[in-house]
């Protein structure tokens, strides 16, 4: 996947966002609803692509050292 | 007419009413209920003594009184009174025969009240007489035939040949003893004796005893413990003087015969009026408490008609009167979309009375600065009192509100971020939520305060835990949902001390960081990275947005020069400066820095330090050293936006001013002038002619300020000094995201391991033992250390970060609020 993931979250939060600001039923709370949900998945979506992004390309790997001797398989994994 | 939406404050109107004055207290009550209009005071000169319904407020005034009295005597009596929260029978407008029947019906109770009151009062004051001669002749008796025993003695020793015959003489003469007999307060009984003794030297025989049951002082309503005292001397002065002692102290004298017959006699009489008044006082309370229960049930709807109507006299004060045409002009701010359903409510009241002459409604035109109201619901309410507590905003200018609705929460989450606390706090929101018609009416200042921002909370519950899905937090423990992207190669002779790395396994983590990263030596080196360089890209943003909205209020009041010389510069020398750093932060991430080609050879240099990037990019504009770069012609391209966000500054700085300038000296050069100050108040000018038909032109109190070019100049230095700092300080200032969550998982991590993974460190009873008191230890500090105190910290941090960061890149916050005549208001506000 890599970085082609973000390209396809994006698209999906832009088809979201539309479908929110064009479906949002008119009534006084409309400009509400609409700017709830369209500021929703825009914040969601920058925050998950930040934390996505900043593991793609890792300048550092996780350093261990209090790995039990014994059976440490079920240790690495919580 | 517009459609009111919440991104902009409703439009208003001022408007002029002529109310017909036999119609004009239904329809002012009537516009009290709908809660539209903001009346404006049209005799601000006449002192409130000289108003026109002055007689009338003393009168409900009155009413008021005697009914906060019937609460007082209700309370007093514990009665409970009954609580109806606006039946449609107390929306309806009183008429004058009504509210006459009313007051009548109140002073008839209040006598009534008071009478009883009086006279439970003399026949409490009496009822106690007679319990105080009860216990005075009760006690005294004991002391009499004490008395008369010793009496006998005395007589036997004085019969002894060897007494003395003088002796025999005097003390002869003493048995004619008199006596005082009274009650007298405990207190008061040292100071008593002390002062008998020295005014008398000695000469009387005292005796007292202490009345067992308290005594309740009907005036008071005070307990007083009283002592029964008796007083043997001799001789009338004396007696008389000790009566006078007796009274000046307080002491209630009650004549006790020293006959035991007569005593006897006394004393049945006295029960047997004791008797009688018992009887008598419990009927008198009996129906006291009948009145006071027939009042009770009342009592709230008769306040909330009086309170109404004193508001709706009140108001009617601030009309004015026109005796010719027998009508109240009125003038007001109402939403212009509300125009109708004012006028069929007035249209309604109109004909309920039966009237012909018809209540008429002008719009008015004027230069003033309608008041700001924005129509909120439950759930915007809360959102849009954090913007207020910051400034009421102009009229009609773009409302934070409506994006804090959600960048506060995701704000707060940032630095909140954890599954588990996320939970708990959605939790308590989801609670307040479900039972929200409950707990309305709960008091106390804290719990009205998290009642009223409860869908606030509810939202910051839900977006902590997409954050702490992201952070992979749950209580300070990881999620393993996803494959990992790092395994771990344990050697099968590992000792347990020495260091492992890691090695990539080809994945990248799909959802928030990698559960292997959760206790490993470098994990804060790792998260400190992320979350610094997240904050920085998120604060960009949000300040962009917040630049965004000078265009709207630009092109909304029709200010070009706000957007070519405001909203262009400051937009670009954000984006030069910081929108450059944001592109680097996600380039720099994008980019795999440890490539490496066909032969074995690294394609890039090491990866470059962003700080000493931006740092060098101002000290050596337009050159980069060879290690240090991020991309090819990055040198031409940093010195370009240097450039470009040293432009902005002389931008921003002059092209206001001299604009305003230029347009001032060209509007002169036409022949515009300022208009004159002599204008006269339409709507006090009874004699108007035209006032009736159309719009009618109010007159502006505020003119347009007089042109001063060095002011203008000296703002815009101001405000340009004060945007190109807060550029770096405000970007600075998100760093607090970063700080906030970064010790937020820190101190939950500490409080695991220091509780739970302590306790797990034990095997068998002890560990099971003390499992179960460290969870206890561990969930009460989760609730009140991380969730309470670390909820409130972030709280007021993305507070913080709405009032300055965000809200003073456009919002002005110079308009006052919407106050409209509402019952609502008023019942509400003197409750409290």
């Amino acid at each position: 996947m890599g970085g082609l993931l973000i390209v396809f979250v994006f698209a999906v939060v832009v088809a979201l966002s539309s479908a929110s600001y064009l479906f949002t039923p008119r009534g006084p709370n409309q400009t509400v609803i609409r700017t709830a949900l369209i500021m929703t998945l825009v914040s969601c979506f920058l925050m998950w692509s930040i934390t996505y992004l900043a593991q793609l390309h890792p300048l550092m790997r996780p350093r261990h050292s209090k790995i039990r001797p014994h059976n440490p398989t079920e240790h690495v994994t919580f | 007419m517009t459609e009111s939406t919440f991104f902009r404050s409703e439009e208003m109107s001022l408007i002029q009413l002529y109310i017909p004055a036999e119609v004009a207290q239904p329809a002012v009550s009537e516009l009290g209920e709908l809660g539209l209009v903001q009346f404006r005071d049209l005799n601000p000169d006449v002192n409130a003594f000289q108003r026109a319904f002055v007689t009338e407020i003393r009168r409900f005034d009155e009413m008021e009184r005697q009914l906060r009295f019937f609460t007082s005597q209700i309370e007093k009596a514990e009665i409970p009174i009954r609580h109806s929260h606006s039946t449609p029978y107390l929306t309806r407008a009183r008429s004058r025969q009504e509210l006459d029947d009313l007051e009548e019906r109140l002073s008839e109770h209040e006598n009534r009240l008071l009478q009883m009151n009086n006279s439970y009062e003399t026949m409490q004051r009496r009822f106690l007489e007679l319990t105080e001669q009860k216990h005075v002749l009760r006690e005294t008796h004991d002391i009499f035939e004490d008395a008369a025993i010793h009496q006998e003695d005395a007589r036997r020793s004085f019969d002894e040949p060897s007494a003395p015959l003088l002796d025999d003489l005097e003390t002869g003469a003493g048995l004619q003893l008199g006596n005082v007999t009274g009650v007298i307060p405990r207190s008061k009984m040292q100071t008593f004796e002390r002062i008998l003794w020295r005014s008398l030297r000695g000469n009387l025989y005292m005796n007292t005893a202490e009345i067992e049951e308290p005594v309740i002082d009907p005036s008071t309503d005070v307990i007083v413990e009283k002592n029964v005292f008796i007083i043997f001397a001799h001789g009338r002065e004396i007696l008389a003087k000790i009566r006078k002692i007796a009274e000046s102290l307080g002491a209630t004298l009650y004549p006790v015969d020293a006959s035991p017959d007569r005593r006897r006699e006394a004393l049945s009489d006295v029960m047997r009026h004791i008797e009688e008044f018992n009887s008598v006082l419990a009927n008198t309370t009996q129906t006291r408490r009948q009145e006071l229960m027939r009042i009770s049930e009342n009592l709230n709807a008769w306040m909330t008609i009086v309170k109404k109507e004193k508001a709706t006299y009140h108001t009617m004060n601030h009309f004015n009167y026109d005796i010719n045409r027998k009508c109240l002009i009125a003038e007001g701010w109402c939403p212009t979309n509300e125009i109708s359903t004012i006028q069929t409510a007035l249209r309604g009241v109109t004909e309920r009375a039966g009237s012909t002459a018809p209540t008429i409604l002008n719009e008015l035109r004027t230069h003033r600065e309608p008041p700001t109201y924005h129509k909120t619901n439950k759930f915007t309410a809360g959102f849009q009192a954090i913007v207020d507590a910051y400034g009421m905003a102009r009229y009609r200018e773009v409302n934070p509100g409506l994006f804090t609705v959600i960048s506060f929460p995701f704000l707060f989450a940032v630095m909140f971020g954890d599954v588990g606390h996320g939970i708990l706090v959605l939790l308590g929101a989801l609670y307040l939520v479900m039972n929200e018609r409950k707990l309305a009416h709960v008091d106390g200042e804290m719990f009205q305060m998290v009642y009223g921002g409860r869908y606030i909370i509810l939202l910051m519950g839900a977006f902590s835990i997409f954050t702490g899905m992201m952070y992979n937090d749950i209580f300070s423990r990881a999620l393993p949902w996803f494959q990992t992207g790092w395994v771990f190669n344990v050697p099968e002779d590992y000792d347990g001390k020495t260091v492992i790395v890691a090695e990539p396994n080809g994945h990248t983590y799909p959802f928030g960081i990698d559960y292997a990263w959760h206790g490993t030596e470098n994990y804060l080196l790792f998260t400190n990275s992320y979350k610094m360089k997240m904050s920085v890209v998120l604060g960009v943003i949000h300040m962009s947005f917040g630049i965004c909205m000078v265009y709207y209020n630009a092109k909304f009041f029709r200010k070009p020069i706000d957007i070519i010389g405001g909203f262009i510069p400051q937009l670009l020398f954000m984006q030069v400066l910081f929108g450059y750093l944001v592109i680097m932060i996600v380039y720099k991430w994008t980019v795999d820095w440890f490539e490496h080609d066909a032969a074995g050879y690294p394609v890039r240099n090491t990866p470059p330090s962003l700080l000493n990037t931006m740092i060098y990019m101002f000290l050596s504009p337009g050159s980069v050293n060879e290690n240090d770069k991020l991309y090819p012609g990055q040198g031409f391209i940093q010195g370009l936006l240097v450039f470009i966000a040293f432009i902005c500054i002389p931008w921003m700085l002059f092209l206001k001013p001299y604009y305003l300038k230029h347009e001032h000296n060209n509007a002169r050069s036409k022949g515009y002038h300022q208009p004159s100050e002599n204008h006269v108040r339409i709507s006090t000018d009874s004699t108007h002619s035209d006032d009736i038909g159309g719009a009618v032109v109010a007159d502006d109190v505020e003119h347009e300020e007089e042109f001063e070019f060095s002011e203008e100049l000296i703002h815009q230095v101001i405000h340009t000094i004060d945007f190109c700092l807060g550029c770096i300080s405000n970007t600075a200032s998100y760093l607090r995201l970063w700080a906030l969550s970064l010790a937020h998982a820190q101190l939950s991590e500490v409080l695991w391991t220091m509780t739970l993974g302590m306790a797990w460190s034990f095997t068998g009873f002890v560990g099971t033992f003390l499992t179960i008191v460290m969870f206890s230890v561990w969930f009460s500090l989760t609730i009140f250390i991380l969730v309470g105190m670390e909820g409130l910290s972030a709280f007021l941090h993305a507070l913080r970060l709405h009032w300055v960061e965000f809200n003073n890149k456009f919002y002005q916050g110079t308009g006052y609020a919407f106050e409209p005549f509402s019952f609502v208001a008023v019942l509400s506000q003197k409750d409290a």
